[in-house]
């Protein structure tokens, strides 16, 4: 169909899953202060001449620097989850302390600047002790902080203002803070800018700064945690309180002013420069880059009201009115991400299925439904949970993953023993043991796993080359599912998606798209390069005895492919199966030579269908409850067996889907068929009468046990 | 204009029109599983209507079956098509087939020209009968409801005269129930209940599809052959899949409700019906569903009988009250039910 095609090229033309990678970023939280200043700019740039000229950015770096240092502060602050309000006056106390030593006293720069921070310091740890230690209430406190702090100032001012103003101060470092220049920016602003650089760097890489991040998240899980709260919450205000005496600083050398207007309101001016950046005033959120961006809106809007002569007044009102849309921009942000997230996520393309081939009950083809694994016998009913894969060792013990994280060994003969062998701590998919005999398993979340006889658990691989221009990081591993050993020790292992992790794994199917990748992991070296990208939630692996050659299923894209990793027709992939009538999932070798094939559920029409028109499965993620959306039908599987040449020849199902409506793994041993399931609570074995009755997958792969 | 931009912001919201949520199963409509419990009187496939005269009797197929003094079925008549609908008084009985009804006195037998006859109840010696649509034979509802249907009608057949119409334009009226202030109709695709002549339902927003409504003591029963679901609704919303499904695959494997439960792996799967652990959650997303509700004298829904979504005694097309019990059809479970008594 005409309109089919056009579709197709659409979907394939424009990648849509940008918008929900780009929304699950924590970065976009930046996107509404960037985007507002981006209008800003504009809009004063053209109304204001000069606002952006290089000379007019001198001047405003001074401001600029200045309000840095106490944003930073604040940043701080807020993140923890506190406020401090005290920092307007705190800047009007350092001016007053440093102006008063270095001038009227006279003592050396070397000794004013410390004692100066130092006021600062102190009046945050006074903060810090009352909200942190003795848990007032951070707005009340500062708030009386900055009164009592601000009726100080006043009162020295008022009785010595005259004696400390007159002093001159004479001292080449002090003229180089107010004047010198650093690449053409002041000093102030330079310093804000590595105190800026320090301070991400803390907050983002080091144990303070994410101390402090999970104290704003949430006090109770950090105190469980076993972070000392209280002392976290103290420093950050004796942080905030040095900084703005940092800012005091630089404004006594640069305008030696004694005023008692100084830093009055400054308060307001850096709380809106932090909230407005995204900051959230909950805490726990928010980053140094926000605050730079809120402080460069805060400087362009007074600025730029300063210059159209509006009457006073008119500059604060300004702020508090950007301050309130700020503050109701970031809470519905907050509270409607994730569910614009929930909504864009699902990104469906166009995908189009081969003719689907009769497999209904009595059909003339191999693939006929019929009952033969209903009859299964159970092991291990009700005390598992989740056996993906099944494998067995030398001595018939058996061993499956779990879904609370561990692999669990039930011991032969009979199988009624299960004990747990390791805890991972993600859930283990594929399963296959080395020439050495170690148990190397694909865990979901976490990679390639290796368990040593011993028991102990080794991490081989978690990360792989990352794509170019990937929006999603793909270099981390969030879906390992099954892998296999080449002869040379190599692991080929498949990550079913990097778009989804293991709970969602279904959510996948909608898409219709390449989503998943078969890794390779090289025990020589250490390392994991991505062999075969873009492939339908490729599933089982299996290697060809050719050694040269692995089979690998794409569960969603019903096919059977072969690729040469090695040999004359390395880097070929062929396509063995084209057209199954339901969802593949592990591959492994049978006795004879063949191999067999899980199927975890049926193809239908209906999802067929859909799978042809992306837009109705858009629209179906946007407006219908995850529950009810339309899945493949995964609650009828069984087990297909085939040779390499891709003819079927034989397929046992569970036609009612009673005892093992998804089958996702099967292991031939001993003349017994064992079946794996990811949502069911049960292996089964089923006796294969014709087949080999020593033959183990185990000598096949290595050779018999020594 | 107005209602172009009216239905562009609902299915921007999806509301109004747009909105694909279903009312839910609470108060009178709890689920239970009465009807899973409930007594087999009899194993017969796809009954479809009861009807009690002088007897009580049950249609399958093209077959109508008549209860024994025991109570087990035994065929009483065979016919070349379907049975759509039955219908009887004192010895009289009617029988909806396709292309029209049948009316059986005695050895006497009248065809009156109504097609597809959904739903028959006698009123003295006339007979009505809804039409659920002019356009769809009975096995096609599936597709009628798909098409967003509305060209069903309720006739009144006097002997001796042509049916006379009574209403049109109904979307799939399916039961009807004749009271003394006028006759009641059951419109399945609407979802609701309407009496003849008066512009307010009587009952509405179901939250299945209902069918047949016979009466009880001091009230109605109403069979719900079906749930309604929220990717049906969207389904029924997005017109070029709905063709495309009509077109290209099976009925019985349509994303639309159902008789009966899963009966092949080719019928599409809800992703909260997913198998685990041995089990599908009682409360999973079905197609299929079985809901007897008990209404009082004034339609309003008093109790109910539930089979659910792991049960399998859906899509309930009929009920019949004897007095100390009531006989219940289930489609899709192949089966006669009799529920104990109906106690208060």
């Amino acid at each position: 169909m005409i309109r089919d095609d056009l579709v197709r090229w659409r979907y394939r033309l424009i990648p849509n899953t940008v918008v929900g990678e780009i929304l699950s970023k924590p970065w976009i939280d930046n996107a509404v202060p960037v985007l507002m200043l981006a209008v800003l700019l504009t809009v004063f740039g053209a109304l204001v001449p000069n606002l952006l000229t290089l000379g007019n950015l001198g001047n405003l770096s001074q401001t600029v620097g200045e309000y840095l240092l106490m944003g930073l502060g604040l940043t701080i602050v807020v993140m923890a989850g506190g406020i401090d309000l005290s920092v307007g006056s705190v800047f009007a106390l350092a001016n007053l302390v440093i102006i008063a030593l270095a001038g009227w006293a006279g003592l050396p720069m070397a000794v004013a600047i410390p004692v100066a921070l130092l006021s600062g310091a102190l009046i945050g740890l006074l903060n810090g002790i009352l909200v942190g230690y003795l848990r007032l209430r951070a707005f009340l406190t500062t708030l009386v902080t900055l009164i009592v702090v601000r009726a100080l100032v006043d009162s020295l001012l008022l009785s010595y203002s005259q004696d400390i103003g007159a002093a001159p101060i004479f001292s080449a470092f002090w003229d180089y803070l107010a004047f010198g220049t650093v690449y053409g920016m002041s000093v102030s602003f330079m310093t804000a800018v590595a105190l800026a650089v320090a301070v991400h760097i803390v907050l983002t890489r080091l144990r303070p700064g994410w101390h402090i991040i999970a104290v704003g998240g949430s006090r109770r899980a950090a105190h469980n945690a076993g972070i000392n709260v209280r002392r976290t919450v103290c420093l950050s205000y004796v942080a905030s309180g040095t900084l703005a005496a940092l800012a005091g600083v630089f404004y006594a050398a640069r305008l030696m002013s004694l005023g008692a207007e100084t830093g009055v309101g400054l308060e307001i001016t850096i709380l809106t420069a932090v909230v407005l950046g995204g900051t959230s005033l909950g805490g726990g959120r928010g980053s140094v880059v926000k605050t730079v961006l809120g402080v460069a809106i805060v400087v362009v809007v007074t600025n730029s009201l300063l210059r159209f002569n509006l009457p006073s007044g008119s500059s604060p009102l300004a702020l508090g009115i950007i301050l309130l849309l700020a503050v109701a921009i970031d809470v519905r942000w907050v509270k409607n991400k994730r569910k614009v997230l929930d909504q864009t996520y699902v990104a469906p393309t166009y995908f189009e299925l081969p003719p689907l081939p009769d497999a209904r009950r009595g059909a003339a083809t191999p693939y006929a439904v019929n009952d033969h694994l209903a009859t299964a016998e159970p092991i291990g009913l009700g005390l598992l949970d989740g056996p993906e894969d099944v494998i067995l060792d030398a001595d018939d013990n058996l061993y499956t993953g779990s879904r609370d994280g561990n692999i669990l060994r039930l011991m032969a003969p009979d199988y009624t023993r299960v004990e747990p062998y390791v805890h991972i701590g993600g859930q283990p998919l594929g399963l296959a043991f080395d020439r050495a005999g170690n148990l190397v398993t694909c865990v979901a979340g976490m990679g390639l796993y290796m368990v040593r006889p011993n028991r102990e658990v080794v991490k081989l691989s978690d990360e792989t080359n990352r794509t170019v221009f990937s929006i999603i990081d793909d270099s981390r591993m969030r879906l390992a599912d099954d892998l296999d050993i080449a002869p040379d020790g190599r692991v080929f292992f498949s990550e079913a998606t990097i778009r989804y992790a293991l709970h969602d794994w279904m959510i996948d199917a909608l898409e219709g798209r390449g989503n998943g990748r078969i890794i390779c992991y090289d025990p020589r070296d250490g390392t994991s390069r991505t062999v075969l990208p873009r492939l339908q939630f490729p599933n089982g692996i299996c290697m060809v005895p050719d050694g040269q050659s692995f089979l690998y299923a794409e569960t969603w894209g019903c096919r059977v492919s072969r690729y040469y990793f090695d040999g004359p027709k390395k880097g070929r992939t062929e396509v063995v199966i084209a057209d199954l009538p339901g969802y593949p999932d592990n591959i492994n070798r049978a006795s004879d030579g063949t191999f067999w094939l899980a199927m975890i559920g049926m193809r239908t029409p209906a999802f067929d269908l859909s799978q042809r028109m992306p837009g109705f499965r858009r629209r179906m993620a946007m407006k219908v409850a995850r529950d009810q959306w339309v899945f493949p039908n995964l609650n009828t599987g069984g087990v297909i067996k085939f040779d390499l040449t891709g003819q079927v020849l034989q397929s046992l199902w569970d036609g009612e889907g009673g005892s093992h409506p998804q089958v996702t793994s099967m292991r031939e041993h001993k003349g017994w068929l064992y079946l794996g399931g990811i949502f069911n609570n049960r292996i089964g074995r089923i006796r294969l009468p014709d087949a080999d009755q020593s033959w183990t997958s185990q000598s096949a792969y290595w050779g018999a046990p020594k | 204009m107005i209602t172009w931009l009216r239905t562009r912001i609902d299915s921007f919201l999806g509301q109004g029109d747009a909105a694909v949520t279903v009312p839910p199963m609470d108060g009178a409509l709890s689920p239970n599983t009465r009807l899973d419990r409930a007594d087999l009187i009899a194993q017969i496939p796809t009954p479809n209507d009861l009807a009690q005269g002088d007897a009580t009797y049950v249609s399958s197929g093209n077959t109508v079956y008549r209860l024994n003094p025991a109570g087990a079925p035994e065929p009483f008549r065979h016919f070349a098509e379907p049975v759509t609908s039955l219908a009887a008084h004192g010895d009289q009985l009617a029988v909806g087939q396709p292309q029209h009804i049948l009316l059986i006195h005695g050895s006497t037998q009248t065809t009156v020209p109504v097609q597809c006859p959904t739903a028959l109840a006698f009123m003295g010696d006339t007979l009505i009968a809804t039409q659920g649509s002019s356009t769809n034979a009975p096995a096609q509802w599936k597709h009628d409801l798909m098409q967003r249907g509305s060209s069903g009608a309720v006739w009144q057949v006097t002997p001796g005269s042509p049916p006379k119409p009574l209403a049109t334009g109904l979307a799939w009226p399916n039961g009807i129930a004749i009271t003394p202030d006028g006759i009641v109709i059951v419109e399945s695709w609407r979802h609701r209940l309407i009496r003849l002549g008066q512009p307010n339902a009587v009952l509405a927003d179901l939250p299945g599809y209902p069918a047949r409504l016979s009466p009880a003591q001091n009230g109605w029963w109403l069979c719900i052959f079906a749930p309604r679901g929220q990717l049906v609704e969207f389904v029924l919303r997005e017109r070029r899949y709905c063709t495309r499904m009509m077109a290209e695959i099976d009925p019985d494997n349509w994303l639309a409700p159902a008789l009966s439960p899963p009966k092949s792996f080719l019928e599409p799967m809800m992703g909260g019906a997913l198998r685990t652990h041995g089990f599908v959650k009682p409360w999973a997303p079905s197609n299929s569903y079985g809901l007897l509700v008990r209404l009082d004298a004034r339609f309003r829904p008093v109790r109910s009988y539930h089979s659910r979504a792991d049960g399998t005694r859906h899509g309930i097309t009929a009920a019949v009250d004897l007095g100390t019990h009531v006989l219940v059809a289930s489609h899709g479970g192949n089966a006669i039910l009799s529920l104990e008594g109906d106690l208060p």
